[in-house]
């Protein structure tokens, strides 16, 4: 998932916030590129890879999901907390 | 819609729903033919991205000698257990080898074995089907895309992001247009249209792991603007890591990685002693799946058995994949050394539009590409997509235009019919009330209700009667109450309108096919159909909901006859003839 977008390093440029396709990332106020809408990112990574001053930390891990074995417990490959 | 909303109209002779593999292509294609004409590509994602392609690897299936279309058609009769358009197929294989080169043309490599060869990696044990990998591992699709926009580019095509359509626009049986809006500006768009090419992707469920576009709008817009759908059965189930995603691995199987339980049994080759590991995610999954009920879980990764001069092919070298290991590798969790856990996950929907050869659909002016049509049924060999987008899109190009040479000029568009459209579009916007629900909240219940492995893998009767029931709670009683506080929000909303709609068909299908095949394995009809192959295909009834309608397969008609089934490789239930003595 995104996690952050370093606004002393963040040169304005726009290139994240055009190329995220779930719309996560816009221009704030200050022209410094925030995460307005995280809920819906998809960690792709396309955000850092456009910037071109390596503003943005996207984290690798993935949203966590509704489970496909809500009976079976985490430890035995299942999705029970 | 607000008085004060902005409305665009655009003319245009072609209009394309989405810029991914096949929306390109189609453009490109058109474009080649009929220069002179107009095309509009329209995107609910940014402008010029490419859709799905932009994070694919770059594998690519194509019929290369000394192999034949025939023997590759032969192939995938039995690797989809009957279910297989011959004619369409064979035209779609017929036509890999030219995108492939047209590719290569463009400037996009493929992998090279260090005598000059072109490196192959054979898909799923099947005798023939094997996929050709891009040189840059990682970057492969993302150059694909880049090619293909420069070339609209050049020519003048007209692309534009961040509207996402919402309704057809039909009149006298005829599409002439579709209505939506920008999810920044919030502005309406009307755009009217000679012809119109629905290449919108596949359902799905927003997953991530790339795959948070495909959701399904573009065949629930076909569906009401009189489309048919199929195999809305059929779901990807994919095996993934628990806490990452991770792509690559249609090359790990084939070169010796493996899945094992929490006793270290390597436990596909016990469901298929033939196949082993070395088979498509669909039966994986249904092993895993079967080992995690019985307390066999955890499942590991094992990539052990790799040999040192495949890793160049396997561990990511550019692109988002190469980022996403290197962050990982910091983490701890690198998949070449570390044991990492892995989970069958559904992720997006086979189903899609029923086209002909051509593209065509049900409704004049109206044409389906790429993943919005429905092409396989639920199993999927590495490489297809990124050749079977192409060369439908290519075709599609090809049939808008000699469509357009002969069709009257569009009919005009019913302004009053579109506004009714957008007031629909719009009216959850602002909605306000205690009781309003946002669209993710509404999303998190829809993945409950169909993520459970007895609803997507191992499906049985009374779990999926249960999330039909859930599904049908949710469309009456949430999603009226869904709320979108601005045009952002009010896409993600349409999203899970459509989600919902997929998710409907998606249980309705699965109840529908009583038996097992290709990507649909249901645990209380565990064969195959003895009355053989047959598609599910669903129109409106009488009442204007969703009629299926079975039919079958005219294997005699066809060139390949069905003399074994790849479902025949596993043995997760017991055999018919065990079971009936
Ligand atoms: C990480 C990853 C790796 C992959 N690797 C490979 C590979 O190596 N080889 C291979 O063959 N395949 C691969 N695939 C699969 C392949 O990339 C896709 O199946 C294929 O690109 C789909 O193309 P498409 O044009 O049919 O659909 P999409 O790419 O989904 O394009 C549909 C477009 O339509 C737009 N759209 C949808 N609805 C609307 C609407 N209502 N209004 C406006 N726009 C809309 C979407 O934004 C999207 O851009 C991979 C996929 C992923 C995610
Ligand atoms: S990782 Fe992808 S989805 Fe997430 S913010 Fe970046 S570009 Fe957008
Ligand atoms: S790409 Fe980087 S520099 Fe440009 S706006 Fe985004 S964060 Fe700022």
């Amino acid at each position: 998932m995104i996690k952050s977008i370093d606004r002393d390093t963040c040169i304005g440029c726009g290139a994240c916030v055009r190329i995220c396709p779930l719309d996560t990332l816009r221009m704030g106020e200050d022209d410094k590129a925030c995460i307005a809408y995280p809920d819906d990112c998809m960690t792709c990574f396309l955000c850092e890879r456009a910037c071109p001053s390596g503003a943005v930390d996207v984290d690798p891990l993935r949203e966590v999901l509704p489970p496909t074995f809500p009976d079976v417990p985490v430890e035995l490959g299942g999705g029970r907390a | 819609m607000k008085s004060d909303v902005k409305i665009n109209k655009v003319e245009t002779d072609l209009l394309i729903l989405g810029g991914g593999s096949a929306g390109l292509w189609a453009a490109h294609r058109f474009n080649e033919l009929m220069p002179e004409r107009k095309v509009t590509i329209v995107d609910k994602g940014p402008q010029d991205w490419g859709g799905l392609m932009t994070m694919a690897g770059g594998d690519f299936e194509a019929v290369l000698p000394p192999d034949t279309v025939d023997e590759w058609l032969t192939d995938l009769v039995y690797y989809f257990d009957g279910l297989c358009d011959q004619p369409l197929m064979e035209a779609l294989l017929a036509r890999s080898a030219d995108r492939m080169r047209d590719y290569e043309r463009f400037g996009c490599e493929f992998f090279h074995t260090p005598d000059g060869r072109l490196k192959s990696v054979p898909q799923r044990g099947l005798p023939h089907v094997k996929l050709y990998p891009a040189q840059q591992k990682g970057r492969g699709g993302e150059l694909m895309a880049k090619s293909l926009v420069a070339r609209l580019k050049d020519a003048g095509v007209t692309r534009m992001g961040r509207i996402m359509l919402t309704d057809y626009l039909v009149r006298d049986g005829r599409v002439v247009g579709a209505v939506g809006f920008h999810c920044r500006t919030g502005e309406a768009y009307i755009f009217k249209a000679g012809a119109v090419i629905a290449a919108t992707g596949m359902g799905g469920w927003k997953t991530s792991y790339g795959k948070n576009t495909p959701t399904g709008e573009g065949m629930q817009m076909a569906f009401e603007a009189g489309a048919e759908l199929q195999d809305l059965e059929f779901c990807r189930v994919w095996n993934m890591p628990r806490l990452f995603a991770w792509e690559g691995q249609t090359h790990l199987f084939p070169l010796g990685a493996r899945f094992v339980n929490r006793l270290g049994e390597n436990f596909m080759s016990r469901y298929s002693p033939i196949l082993g590991p070395n088979t498509d995610p669909h039966f994986t999954t249904i092993g895993m799946a079967l080992e995690i009920r019985a307390g066999r879980g955890p499942i590991i990764f094992d990539v052990s058995p790799l040999r040192g001069e495949d890793m160049i092919l396997l561990k990511p070298q550019t692109g988002w994949q190469k980022l996403n290991y290197d962050k990982l590798c910091k983490l701890g969790l690198d998949l070449f050394k570390d044991n990492t856990e892995w989970v069958p996950q559904m992720t997006v929907s086979h189903g899609g539009i029923r086209a002909g050869i051509d593209g065509s659909t049900a409704v004049a002016g109206l044409f389906a590409a790429g993943t919005a049509r429905s092409l396989e049924p639920g199993v999927y060999a590495g490489g297809f997509a990124l050749m079977t987008t192409a060369v439908t899109g290519h075709m599609v190009g090809e049939s808008a235009a000699a469509w357009l040479k002969g069709a009257d000029a569009a009919p005009a568009l019913n302004e009053g019919e579109a506004m009714a459209r957008l007031d629909r579009a719009y009216a959850p916007l602002g909605r306000t009330g205690a009781d309003t629900l946002t669209p993710k909240e509404v999303l998190t219940r829809l993945q409950a209700a169909v993520f459970p492995y007895d609803v997507s893998i191992v499906k049985n009767g009374p779990a999926l009667t249960k999330a039909l029931a859930e599904i049908e709670r949710i469309k009456a009683e949430e999603l009226p109450r869904m709320a979108a506080a601005d045009s952002h929000y009010l896409l993600k909303l349409h999203e899970v309108n459509a989600i919902a709609f997929v998710s409907e068909l998606y249980v309705r299908a699965s109840l529908e096919r009583k038996e097992t095949r290709a990507g649909h394995f249901r645990e209380d009809y565990p064969h195959m159909d003895p009355a053989g192959p047959a598609w599910f295909f669903i129109r409106h009834g009488a009442d204007g909901s969703p009629e299926f309608v079975r039919e079958r397969v005219p294997l005699e008609k066809w060139k390949v006859p069905l003399t074994r089934c790849y479902q025949d490789n596993f043995n997760f239930v017991e055999p018919r003839d065990a079971a009936k003595a």
